[in-house]
């Protein structure tokens, strides 16, 4: 296709299919680049194998931005998971990924053989993935690099729903979300959004946690304006 | 890996039940409202596609002729098979049907049958022998919760708009069926006395709170449930309600009253869907009708044709063939204004006397692709001889009873015009004529 432009891709930031030739590696010579999701080397070319966005982080990472309903775990992911099982070494956690992730039981603040906190099965929790390979079980924690616990842990009461990972990102961008935006400045609530496409929403009345949850289900496919005008009618239909 | 049903976790479960201690639902519905409901039909009669929420079911009906049970040897039968497929809900395993899959057949299928909303008589051809046996397949597309009440809205809709074959008993021995290409004769619609509808409540916390129309989620922290099937005139046709919390008979009772109401809603959303794509379909059908009609006639009929459309498009096609007959007398007027030459006139004459048996002619199989706007254009001057030929033709075997009167008339008052030219201005036979006779004769004078 368009294998003659120079590094870097000039399909960075856009739309791609799988299938697309995203770079040509014959160019590049003595380069070193890191590929993510949804790219494949095929000889002398980079292809992607599924489709959205090519994204760059300078000076020579790729990968592609898509919003799916399934989730393929990568390392420095915050998720949200259910505790499945526990074994005496790991708790067993549903990331949504194709298996089941491990979250040692020593992977918490101050973690020893001691003190185990006990997680019944259907605890939510707020954890970050460490270890993240397509042949082994993905790896959590719930502490931060430092060692902190830094929010990660168990979350209490609240509702958690799911939405695609292409919402939980954006409802992750910075600057803020504007469904977010418009719906802080109403109203006060907590959430915790986890790459994985589940989102955990908490407000001292359960009819807060209910509007905010359907107003970001509802604002997958609305523009900026568009989900703040959503978030004012909702609003003032209410009160 | 096994696949269980989804659990959910203590956060939703709490939260899904403190919520309706308030009265309040996830989804932001009140206990007693139901989700959206979306009826889409296919292009093929019979089949109908259910969206409640997320949830959705596609209805598929067929129907062969087959021998009938020996204990009822006159009627027909109707069968339910359900297909979950493994993407809807993880939960569900390919190939053998699951506890619900079943219930879910029976559940319908007793609602649908017990209550004899199909006439099951009408679906017999020869008692004994030949029976119409019609299937209805429910392809579950998306669980999103409350699968009962979204399949047995796509088997009502899919079975109003079912059309079977007509067939016909005849031959030597009087047991002979022919069954009648859809395209020849037009298929016959089942006979439906009533759609009873199933209504599911949930029941949440000693069944002190109930909600209708349950969610995926709420599904899977609910305590109990019941299925009502009902019709829209009140009568309970089925109810199912199968383990989970016991809930007190006064209850069931509102519930009842609740579902019938309800049901009245639905019913009437269903029919209103059917009678749209119904007369849609039929609208299809009729538009066929303008384009051949134009080929035949020649230009002021056109005219007519093209402002009659709109009338023309909501009536069945035997009403329009009526209408094009009664509208005969205006366009004998506009034929004589316009054209001023007597010998044009004739051939007019001709191409009204040919159109008096205009019946079959409508349904010219060659004219069927001749775009209307192309034929407005080709037709415009005077109309060519070779569809005068045709039209001759058409005339000599299939000449009605009033044809050869008008032709016969048409050319004696040919005849007699030019006698008059010749005597006298006025006389008897000139105020016996119709007004249009006159105007023509005015223009030959001049």
């Amino acid at each position: 296709m368009e294998s003659r432009k120079p590094p870097p891709s000039a399909l960075v930031d856009n739309h791609v299919v799988p299938g697309d030739i995203v770079l040509d590696l014959t160019e590049m010579i003595n380069q070193t680049i890191k590929l993510g999701a949804g790219l494949r080397q095929d000889c002398d070319t980079i292809q992607a194998t599924s489709a959205g966005k090519l994204r760059l982080s300078k000076p020579s990472k790729y990968w592609i931005e898509s919003s799916q309903k399934r989730y393929i775990p990568s390392v420095e992911d915050t998720v949200l998971g259910v505790v499945v099982d526990t074994k005496p070494d790991n708790f067993l956690v549903d990331i949504k990924g194709p298996n089941l992730a491990f979250l040692p039981v020593l992977a918490f603040e101050g973690g020893t053989r001691r003190n185990i906190p006990k997680f019944e099965i259907g605890t939510l929790i707020y954890a970050r993935v460490v270890k993240a390979n397509s042949i082994m079980n993905p790896e959590l924690s719930c502490m931060d690099a430092t060692g902190k616990a830094a929010e990660f842990g168990q979350l209490k009461d609240g509702y958690m729903f799911e939405t695609s990972t292409g919402l939980s990102r954006m409802l992750l961008s910075s600057p803020t979300c504007p469904v977010l935006e418009a719906l802080g400045k109403k109203l006060s609530f907590e959430i915790a959004v986890g790459l994985n496409g589940r989102v955990w929403v908490n407000a001292p009345s359960p009819s807060n946690v209910i509007v905010v949850s359907n107003a970001i289900i509802k604002s997958e496919s609305l523009s900026g304006i568009g989900q703040r005008s959503m978030v004012e009618s909702l609003l003032e239909r209410l009160s | 890996m096994e696949h269980q049903r989804w659990r959910p976790t203590v956060n939703e479960r709490d939260f899904i039940e403190r919520a309706l201690q308030s009265d309040l639902r996830v989804d932001g519905r009140r206990p007693f409202d139901f989700r959206r409901l979306k009826i889409l039909f296919g292009r093929e009669d019979g089949s109908a596609e259910v969206q409640l929420g997320e949830t959705r079911v596609m209805g598929y009906v067929t129907a062969q002729l087959v021998q009938p049970y020996k204990d009822r040897p006159n009627e027909g039968t109707l069968a339910i098979f359900t297909e979950f497929s493994p993407m809807a809900d993880p939960a569900f395993e390919p190939g053998r049907p699951g506890e619900s899959a079943i219930e879910l057949g029976r559940v319908i299928d007793r609602g649908l049958r017990e209550s004899r909303a199909v006439d099951m008589e009408s679906l017999c051809v020869v008692a004994g022998r030949h029976v119409w046996s019609v299937r209805v397949d429910l392809h579950i597309l998306d669980n999103g919760g409350n699968l009962i009440d979204t399949a047995n809205i796509a088997a009502l809709a899919a079975l109003s708009t079912f059309r079977r074959p007509e067939c016909t008993v005849g031959g030597d021995d009087g047991q002979q069926v022919t069954v009648h290409d859809p395209e020849v004769r037009d298929p016959i619609p089942l006979t439906i006395h009533h759609l009873p509808i199933a209504v599911t409540f949930a029941y949440f916390g000693e069944g002190n709170i109930m909600v209708i129309d349950p969610t995926y989620k709420e599904e899977a922290v609910m305590g109990g449930r019941m299925t009502a099937t009902i019709n829209s005139n009140g009568d309970v046709c089925a109810i199912q309600k199968a383990g989970g919390e016991g809930v007190m008979s006064s209850v069931i009772m509102q519930c009842l009253r609740i579902a019938s109401v309800k049901a009245a809603d639905i019913t009437s959303k269903i029919k209103n869907e059917v009678t749209s794509y119904t007369s849609a379909k039929a609208l299809q059908k009729v538009k066929r009708l303008p384009a051949s009609v134009l080929k035949k006639d020649s230009v002021p009929v056109v005219a007519m044709k093209g402002s009659a459309d709109g009338a023309l498009e909501t009536q069945s096609t035997k009403a329009s063939s009526e209408v094009q007959q009664i509208s005969k007398g205006d366009e004998d007027h506009q034929n004589i204004k316009r054209n001023s030459s007597l010998t044009v006139d004739r051939t007019s004459k001709h191409k009204q006397t040919s159109k008096f048996i205009g019946g079959p002619s409508n349904w010219d199989p060659y004219s069927k692709g001749v775009s209307l706007s192309s034929l407005r254009i080709s037709q415009l001057p005077e109309p060519p001889p070779t569809v005068k030929d045709n039209k001759q033709e058409d005339v000599e075997p299939m000449l009605t009873e009033c044809n050869p009167e008008v032709q016969s008339e048409s050319r004696l008052t040919a005849g007699g015009s030019d006698e008059t030219q010749a005597v006298s201005p006025k006389s008897l036979k000139d105020a016996v004529k119709p007004k249009h006779k006159r105007k023509k004769k005015q223009h030959n004078k001049s």
